[in-house]
């Protein structure tokens, strides 16, 4: 991951681009909790007026000795007071109700809203992801990505679906409650705000220090999920070295220190809970003293200082809840940021032109020199291949074998020297083209989880289920699939069949001869397959060879000396071509490796004539 | 590999996921609890948090009502200092309960989540590998990492708000009685229906919540398999088609979350509703009651905010309720793990010899601290499910001694190699080293004298000196260096522009297989095991490199018994023996040539395997 600062206006552009379309959802939202709080804090009104007029009434009527129930039978009452308190209960619960009604359709809007943007950029990432070049991908760490499209994304839902409405939650409740409190009482309005602003700032404050902690505890977390992750992966290595103690102690530290952050995190969120409670509680008990204190000298009702209570009971929570809010909120901002790092990175290009014809599979390298990085991995290398031919390459690790076939398909892409597949340079040609032209196979390669013949099938989703067989008769499959007991639907992958190195590589061979391009490329594709299989394979490949150019990395003589062209590399350089009858007659790296298998063939010859003897 | 990012949704493994039907397994949770209970003092401080919290929130209604009745009894006359001295005090209650509470819930929580995870590692490195065979990694990790932290939390917070919750309902019901019998019964009757549509709808939502979250892991499995894959996706030109199936995920994810939002969203208004309902009746039978003179105004407003405040708990007891029935199988399969005895393991006998003391030269189990024969005698192995693998396998290594060994796949090489070093147990027959059967001989030391090289050779994060390293924690750098020059790893490792502190990225990523191998020989070099172990190690290497670790190789295996399953023939034909295994059986063993002369089965792979390196290839390619 490039360590390319995002910054916040970029982040803001990110999200508010994907909102496209759920705009007009979000208003909907916000404007539905608006009329849903206005009918809400009309109910307190109503107990208030009650409460008044209750204590007005009780005033008049005479001190009942019987009880509540025998009263209310008795017809005793006074029909007007039992009216008005049936219609105010009646009212408050039908405020109650249409404001649910209104919160529940803010529920909806935001439900379609944040989903729909999740959903979006989502796809866009995973599509971003599958077009960002093998140079990203080189240095890019898995677990680290697939975080960022999950854990960061959930994040940015909750922040979508839960703190944007937070946020606005606590201000229309201002902006409405506000109007009523001054309508009320204004000396009561002015003194239940006294301690707002000392609780926003004392939030905003604190939870700018937690911030720091919250990314300790998110990085201890990680190291302990590694050392899990490392030492049941590797749990046989473990095993084979009797190392569970010094793995207990690595792990018993890690533990140790995840907690330890979570407590830190713990005693700070103590300290503001209880001090903000402390605050929230306070600015009620001075609106209960005061008030009362104003309910004595008769400027003030019982019943308006009921809803003062009720009202300040409502708003001062979510105003506390703020800075928790602003705090997952600015998460989420650091969880876009690590989005739009992702996002920000140039895909492969895509707009080269695509010739509409098949390739012919004629390979001209020349002069080509490459490096990922330092040390220069290709040193001006020139070869050529015509269609049809089958080359081969020889050399120890890191002689740039593998490197060959990467710049083939455009994996990567050079810029010294040309490299032309019939007469096209590659660099002019649109790399899904080019990637459709060539199969290639790999020593460890990657099949999906899917079933046996949808993994072939990747090869050519429109084969016919002759056409995947015949391609897994020649890859020599066939018969280790038809032994699984579902056969072609076996699952691969961890809940189905378990496959052996050499049965995985001969799957990747299969689906690749099912593309049948006009280049093949074998990237040390058969190193786990036994010589007697191999052989086989590398018969079938033969009826194939006019139809395609192959290009074969190997390390078995016998798998390479049969080319038409064997090119034996060293840090990037060709140091011996040929073919194996030229080549095994010249003084070189070719010749020795023909001596030692040489060698033991001729022990072979010894040992057959030896045991043939003693018959 | 893949399995890094595997949920427990995802994983079928016998547990009934969906568990509303199951009931609850309290005996489950009581042994959870305990983990829980292992910090007395921290949970009766909660408690009693929770209880104080709860008695200050009773609390504050009822200054309330004395307040207004006061000022409406008395007039200017009022004295409200006496209230105010009281609502300070409580206040000052409150918060510190509100802070003990959260710093002891927290505190147990991370302490319970801490502990079960710690007693889930120790039993990992402790059971046998039967248990792994069975068990993706990421199914493991899953039960360490969400399943930890998804109990302590239901555990220290449930706690809490079982406490608090009670308490409080408890305390204001008593109030509400207590001030007036029949109005207390009137708001009452609203409890059962709410209680049951809370019920009802916390099941639903996190119902839905569970069908996001397995929706969820499935993307995250996709996400995992595309960048895993990248390459394959790219060769293949399978990017529009990964969309498209991805897309369909999405699309169900959509669908999922905004089920699961619209019913949270549609609780929300009944409980407010209902509540209101309760509200209303106060309102009507409470104002009635006060126009008669039988209860003040201050016991209505009273009464008014207990009616508000009273259905809270509720709402929290219900998700917890049904939270522990979801999380029952997180339960089971974490208790399960912890739980779990390794089929192998050290017997008391050899546990209580441990304990003794030692001569000199004893091994930590008493016996001799030397290897120098290992016998099988009748040994048959078989999995837990299926046919024999290995049968009546007799044999006997010496010290000393070179053992290749040769056969078709699944013909029980490997499993041959697993008992030797224990990670399995024979199903009859017995194993001895030096005369003892081996299962009353420590584990423990059995395996530390173990070196291993497999086929697809581990490489941990972090540097190569430290990879080396795990061979012997002990060893000098220069040891480093000279096992690292013996196995030939040393020139690559040079070559680097960090040299051995390169840092190889996970699970080895920046190396090549055939330089991880190189460093798995070192690691194996520097251990200096009495028994060495290989598994078609050179699989990898090309010709040259082969050349040059054989001298390496050769070092390595002398002067200790080593066991190579190898299909190279170099490997082969320096062995001082042969076994042939076929079919759980050894057909065949002696040296190469006392095979070669037998014309068996081993000539026939011989001739067979050098013919098809070597000889009559040449008319494939050149017809």
């Amino acid at each position: 991951m490039t360590e390319e600062v995002v910054n916040d206006r970029k982040k803001a552009q990110l999200l508010w681009t994907h909102t496209e379309g759920y705009r007009g959802a979000f208003g909907m939202a916000i404007f539905t909790m608006a009329i849903a709080y206005v009918f809400m804090f009309g109910a307190p009104l109503l107990a208030a007026f009650s409460i008044d007029a209750v204590r007005a009434g009780a005033e008049f009527s005479p001190a009942p000795s019987t009880t509540l129930i025998a009263q209310f039978f008795s017809g005793d009452d006074i029909p007007g007071m039992m009216a008005y308190l049936a219609l105010a209960a009646a009212g408050t619960i039908l405020l109650t109700a249409i404001a649910g009604g209104f919160l529940y359709l803010r529920g909806r809007y935001i439900a379609f809203a944040s989903e729909g943007i999740v959903r979006r950029l989502r796809d866009r990432l995973f599509d971003h992801i599958e077009h960002l070049p093998s140079t990203f991908h080189d240095t890019a760490d898995t677990g680290d990505l697939v975080q960022r499209c999950t854990s960061d994304m959930e994040t940015i839902r909750v922040f979508l679906s839960g703190q944007v409405i937070e946020i606005s939650r606590a201000f229309l409740m201002l902006i409405v409650v506000l109007p009523i409190l001054f309508t009320l009482d204004t000396r009561m309005a002015w003194l239940s705000l006294t301690t707002l602003p000392l609780l926003i700032i004392a939030a905003i404050f604190f939870f700018q220090r937690v911030k720091k902690i919250f990314e300790a505890v998110d990085k201890a977390e990680a190291e302990l999920t590694t050392v899990i992750q490392e030492n049941l992966t590797g749990i046989r290595v473990v095993r084979a070295f009797a190392r569970q103690e010094f793995e207990t102690e690595k792990f018993a530290v890690k533990n140790k220190a995840f907690r330890d952050h979570n407590n830190r995190l713990i005693g700070l969120m103590g300290i503001y809970y209880g001090f903000s409670d402390i605050v929230c509680l306070g600015q009620i008990g001075l609106l209960l003293i005061v008030g009362g204190l104003w309910v004595m000298d008769a400027t003030l009702t019982v019943g308006t200082l009921f809803a003062f209570l009720t009202y300040e009971g409502m708003i001062i929570w979510p105003i506390r809840h703020m800075g928790r809010v602003l705090t997952d909120s600015g998460k989420a901002i650091v969880s876009i940021g690590r989005l739009a790092e992702i996002l920000s990175e140039p895909i492969e290009s895509q707009n080269e032109v695509a010739p509409s014809n098949r390739l012919k599979g004629r390979i001209t390298f020349r002069d080509v020199s490459f490096a990922y990085a330092n040390p220069r991995i290709l040193n001006n290398l020139s070869f050529t291949v015509e269609p049809g031919e089958t080359l081969a390459l020889l050399g120890p690790p890191g002689s740039g074998k593998s490197t060959i076939a990467q710049l083939l398909l455009r994996l990567y892409d050079y810029h010294n020297g040309s490299i032309c597949l019939d007469d096209h340079e590659l660099n002019t040609m649109n790399r899904k083209y080019v990637r459709s032209q060539i199969s290639i196979v790999l020593q460890e390669p990657f099949l999906y989880s899917n079933t046996i013949e949808g993994n072939l099938k990747i090869g050519r989703l429109d084969a016919t289920f002759e056409e995947i067989k015949q391609a897994a008769v020649d890859a020599c499959i066939f018969d280790s699939i038809e032994k699984f007991p579902q056969g072609f639907d076996s699952q691969v992958g961890e809940r189905g069949v378990t496959l052996s190195g050499g049965q995985r590589q001969r799957i990747a061979l299969a689906r690749a001869l099912l593309k049948a391009p006009p280049i093949l490329i074998l990237d040390d594709a058969l190193s786990a397959v036994d010589t007697d299989t191999e052989s086989q394979i590398l018969r079938a490949l033969k009826n194939r060879r006019h139809h395609q150019t192959t290009i074969i990395v190997a390390h078995r003589l016998s798998t390479v000396m049969h080319a038409d062209k064997i090119l034996m590399l060293h840090d990037g350089e060709v140091i011996q071509r040929g073919n194996h009858e030229s080549l095994s007659k010249v003084e070189g790296v070719y010749q020795r490796l023909c001596a030692i298998q040489g060698a033991i063939q001729d022990q072979i010859q010894h040992d057959i004539a030896e045991v043939r003897n003693h018959d | 590999m893949t399995d890094a990012y595997f949920d427990d949704e995802n994983f079928k493994d016998g547990f009934d996921d969906d568990s509303f039907n199951t009931g609850m397994d309290l005996h489950l949770w009581r042994k959870l609890l305990s983990y829980a209970l292992h910090y007395r003092k921290e949970v009766i401080i909660l408690a009693t948090c929770a209880f104080f919290t709860a008695v200050a929130e009773i609390a504050f209604p009822l200054i309330t009502k004395g307040v207004i009745d006061t000022v409406a009894a008395d007039g200017l006359d009022a004295d409200l200092s006496q209230y105010a001295a009281l609502y300070g005090a409580f206040t000052l209650l409150l918060g510190l309960s509100i802070s003990g509470f959260i710093w002891y819930g927290g505190k147990i929580r991370t302490h319970v989540a801490h502990d079960i995870r710690m007693d889930g590692f120790c039993n990992l490195q402790r059971l046998s590998f039967s248990y792994y065979d069975f068990r993706p990694v990421g199914w493991l990790m899953a039960r360490m990492t969400s399943d930890c932290e998804r109990l302590s939390n239901i555990l220290a917070w449930g706690m809490l708000d079982l406490v608090w919750g009670c308490t409080m309902m408890l305390g204001i019901a008593i109030a509400m009685l207590f001030m007036d019998l029949t109005l207390g019964l009137i708001v009452l009757s609203v409890l059962p229906v709410l209680a049951w549509v809370s019920l009802n709808f916390q099941h639903r939502i996190l119902y839905s919540a569970r069908i996001v979250r397995k929706t969820n892991s499935r993307i995250t499995g996709t996400y995992n398999e595309s960048i895993m894959g990248v390459q394959t996706s790219k060769a293949f030109v399978k990017e529009a088609e990964n969309l498209k199936k991805f897309g369909g995920l999405t699309d169900q994810m959509h669908s999922a979350s905004v089920i699961n939002l619209v019913q949270a969203a549609l609780y929300l208004p009944l409980v407010l509703t209902l509540g209101s309902v309760a509200i209303g009746l106060t309102l009507v039978f409470g104002g009635l009651e006060v126009v008669w003179g039988t209860i003040t105004a201050g016991t209505l407003v009273a009464f008014l905010t207990y009616a508000r405040h009273f259905f809270e708990p509720i709402e929290q007891l219900a998700q917890w309720f049904a939270e522990m029935q979801m999380a029952q199988a997180s339960a089971e399969r974490i208790m399960s793990l912890v739980m779990a005895e390794p089929e192998i393991k050290d017997s008391k006998e050899v546990i209580e010899a441990m304990k003794q003391d030692k001569t000199a030269n004893a091994a930590i189990d008493g016996h001799v601290d030397q290897i120098n024969r290992i016998t099988f005698e009748d040994v048959s192995f078989s999995y837990d499910v299926g046919d024999p693998v290995l049968n009546n396998i007799d044999l006997d290594i010496h010290q000393g001694e070179t053992l290749a060994i040769v056969g078709s796949t699944g013909g029980g090489k490997s499993t041959l190699v697993s008992l030797l070093c224990r990670f399995y147990e024979p199903t009859t027959g017995k194993i001895s080293i030096d005369g003892v059967d081996y299962r009353n001989r420590s584990l423990h030391w059995l395996q530390s004298n173990l070196g291993i090289v497999l086929q697809s050779s581990h490489i941990f994060g972090g540097s190569i000196i430290d990879n080396i390293r795990y061979g012997n924690l002990n060893a000098t750098d220069e040891d480093i260096f000279h096992a690292s020059k013996r196995s030939g790893a040393h020139a690559f490792i040079e070559a680097l522009e960090d040299g051995y502190q390169t840092s190889v990225g996970e699970g080895g990523s920046k190396l090549s297989a055939g330089q991880k191998q190189l460093i798995s020989f070192a690691r194996a070099i520097l251990a200096d095991p009495k028994i060495l172990i290989m598994d078609e190690a050179t699989s990898s290497i090309d010709t040259e490199t082969e050349q040059q670790i054989q001298q390496g190789m050769d070092a390595l295996l002398s002067g200790r018994i080593a066991v190579v399953i190898a299909h190279r023939l170099s490997t082969i034909r320096n062995a001082d023996r042969i076994l042939v295994i076929e079919h759980g059986k050894i057909t065949e063993q002696g040296s190469h040539e006392e095979l070669m002369v037998i014309q068996g089965r081993y000539y026939k792979l011989y001739i067979q395997q050098s013919l098809s390196e070597f000889v009559d290839e040449e008319n494939y390619w050149r017809s």
